[in-house]
């Protein structure tokens, strides 16, 4: 037991008052009418390279959104909390932002916290939610109503790779490298049937280890398989160069391509000789593309006259289509509630943005199912298209 | 179907990515050895050796024959600083209180480098011949092979130096009897000393061979936990524990990839470490009183 003294409870007290005050000052000092906009941002960890670029994409569309007067005359707040691309501290990051300001809208970084916080979101149903995520399981607007991806999942990625594949080449032999991770299994099963129905055959599915350095032996069985395509998937960098470098020298002659992740113009010159002709499907087209009318990437070249990621594009992306449907809630006079901001988002249909998808896009469920093929020039040193924008019918 | 070409091909991938499990498990062991610290900051060591070759070959334009050795200086710089800063403070601590103040050594080298280069995954300038190499009609890929070849090179230097050479005697005497090391006049935490400086030079050196492979990330330390499970296969005190679990994990681990498929590469790793732990718990070659944490 310890004697209370009067120096004891004065500072008890002033350290409960000066914890009450710190508690309830955030609730009290935010704008009535600020829309908030939360975010779990991956901002050290594996996923860093990409949350970095997500962070400053949110940023500079929100300063746009509130230089130009807000949503509907409200300004959006954003607030974020670094997670370590880890699920714990991504739902810690939830529950603290939550519970401090009144959140309407939310980013998530990744599939396992978008599936942990999915009945939370229903349980409140007050949030929309995107996030880093293309997984292939959420876009399923029954199990996951309040939640969307700003882009193609990433079964319908691979849906718009084999189509150009069968486009190119009739009855190729294709083998799928990705890695052992929940991202990198994804897309692999629905894709190998869709190969069959396009008359496309899957030779080979070798998987890494997440983590793994040296992909020899995986090289050899790509070579035994002789594809005539090899798609990448799960990865961003390693072990991608490697591999192309490896095969080459074997004298295979397959294409390589990849997903969005990998596709980051500075992440692809990154592979050196291996860069020469990879490709890969974008749903957006990139910071340089001055082709076509953009007036969004005009602006973003303004603000920052260096090149910006694919990363940057996608949070960027990912905040022009939430205001979007904060815009169109608000303007037919509803409340921001989950379900009445994911009708608002519904009801996107042929919408311009600015040139950043490359067409008019619809968002009928929880994804854009529309993306481009594009391949690396070595000369140029960047990825160029080498398919019009292709569009999956839903 | 199976080939012996095939097999022999798969069979020296796997000597090659054992080498490098080999090269690095050389540096567990090295201060295991001497101080009975575990230090799981080997692979972010590892890592900063990688990225310091960076850093010397595309940063200020040095050729790789001068970057490498930059690289191997700052690991050992590195080492020394953090035995006489971190380490030498807590002599006579638990082993858990040790083996933790690395892991946290371990996190605060991972966000350093990602404050100085940033969190994109890099690729190092090409140092190593890219001619493919075939021995026989074998193909190997030309990294792995001088890899391999460099990792062989460092590994027995060290073997044979611990049998040899004065320091090398040394760090056995000490390994074996501090008291009895002191008595006959060898100064121990010079020993202490020496053993982190020359194990992080290695690892750094072994995080270039690592980074020209796979390529380098603020997060390529997770290497060092596979090695960890290496190390321990072979024997937490013993360098030839390390050559020969370095090489028997890699090509088991090429074979399984190869036959079970990529998800079971680990799982097969594991099962035998598991194994080897219910059998011999010191390990292949270690000695048997090693302690369990």
């Amino acid at each position: 037991m310890r004697d209370w003294t009067r120096r004891h409870v004065l500072s008890a007290g002033a350290a409960m008052g000066a914890g009450l005050a710190l508690g309830i000052r955030p609730l009290a000092a935010q704008g009535a009418d600020e829309i908030v906009l939360g975010g779990s941002i991956p901002l050290t960890g594996v996923f860093a390279f990409a949350g970095i670029g997500i962070h400053a994409g949110i940023q500079d569309y929100l300063k746009i959104v509130n230089d130009a007067g807000g949503v509907e005359g409200r300004k959006v707040k954003y607030v974020a909390e670094d997670t370590g691309y880890k699920v714990d501290a991504s739902v810690a990051a939830f529950n603290k932002i939550t519970s401090q300001e009144k959140v309407s809208l939310y980013y998530g970084d990744s599939t396992g916290f978008s599936k942990t916080i999915n009945p939370e979101l229903e349980r409140r149903g007050s949030i929309l939610m995107a996030g880093a995520s293309f997984a292939s399981e959420l876009n399923d607007p029954k199990k996951y109503p309040l939640q969307f991806m700003a882009g193609p999942d990433y079964s319908e990625m691979f849906g718009i790779l084999l189509r150009y594949i069968a486009n190119e080449k009739a009855g190729a032999k294709l083998a799928f490298v990705y890695s052992d991770t929940e991202f990198g299994r994804d897309p692999i099963g629905p894709s190998e049937a869709l190969a069959k129905t396009l008359g496309l055959e899957v030779v080979e599915k070798i998987v890494t280890p997440p983590g793994s350095v040296d992909v020899s032996t995986e090289v050899l069985k790509l070579r035994r398989a002789r594809p005539d395509f090899t798609i990448f998937h799960g990865y961003v960098l390693a072990p991608i160069p490697e591999f192309i470098t490896q095969a080459k020298q074997m004298g295979l002659a397959s294409r390589f391509m990849g997903t969005f992740w990998s596709m980051d113009n500075s992440t692809v010159e990154r592979m050196g000789e291996a860069a020469d002709g990879f490709m890969g499907v974008m749903p957006y087209r990139y910071y340089y593309d001055t082709e076509g009318e953009s007036p969004m990437l005009e602006k973003i070249r303004q603000m920052r006259p260096e090149y910006q990621s694919t990363a940057y594009l996608q949070g960027f992306v990912t905040a022009l289509l939430m205001c979007e449907a904060a815009k169109r809630t608000l303007a037919a006079g509803k409340e921001l509630t989950g379900a009445n901001l994911k009708a608002g988002l519904n009801s996107i249909k042929d919408f311009d943005t600015g040139g950043l998808f490359g067409v008019p896009i619809s968002i009928p469920g929880n994804s854009v199912p529309v993306g481009r093929i594009y391949a690396f020039d070595g000369k140029a040193k960047q990825m160029k298209p080498a398919s019009d924008w292709i569009r999956l019918e839903a | 179907m199976t080939d012996w070409l095939f097999l022999t091909e798969v069979f020296l991938a796997g000597l090659g990515s054992g080498a490098l499990y080999a090269v690095t498990g050389v540096a567990f062991v090295l201060i295991y050895k001497a101080t009975r610290v575990v230090n799981l900051a080997i692979g972010e060591i590892l890592m900063l050796g990688g990225y310091a070759f960076f850093g010397a070959a595309a940063g200020w334009h040095l050729p790789a024959w001068v970057a490498l050795p930059v690289a191997i200086l700052a690991g050992a710089l590195v080492g020394a600083v953090v035995e006489r800063g971190l380490i030498r403070p807590m002599l006579g601590e638990s082993p858990i209180s040790v083996f933790m103040v690395t892991i946290g050594l371990g996190s605060i080298l991972a966000g350093f480098v990602q404050i100085v280069w940033g969190a994109d995954p890099l690729r190092l300038p090409e140092f190593l011949p890219s001619a493919p190499i075939f021995i026989g009609e074998a193909y190997v890929a030309p990294k792995v092979a001088y890899g391999f070849l460099a990792a062989m090179v460092v590994v027995t230097a060290f073997v044979l130096g611990l049998r040899f050479s004065r320091g090398g005697v040394a760090l056995k005497a000490t390994a074996a009897d501090q008291a009895a090391a002191y008595s006959v006049g060898i100064d121990v935490p010079r020993v202490f000393s020496l053993s982190w400086i020359v194990a992080c030079g290695v690892a750094a050196g072994a995080g270039v061979l690592v980074g020209a492979i796979g390529g380098i990330s603020p997060t390529m330390g997770v290497f060092g936990l596979s090695v960890l499970v290496v190390v321990i296969v072979g024997g937490l005190d013993s360098m030839a524990g390390a050559l020969v679990g370095g090489l028997f994990i890699g090509v088991v681990e090429a074979f399984a990839g190869t036959f079970l498929g990529g998800e079971y590469r680990f799982l097969v790793t594991f099962s035998i470490l598991i194994l080897i732990l219910m059998v011999r718990p010191y390990g292949l070659f270690g000695t048997h009183e090693i302690e369990r944490l």
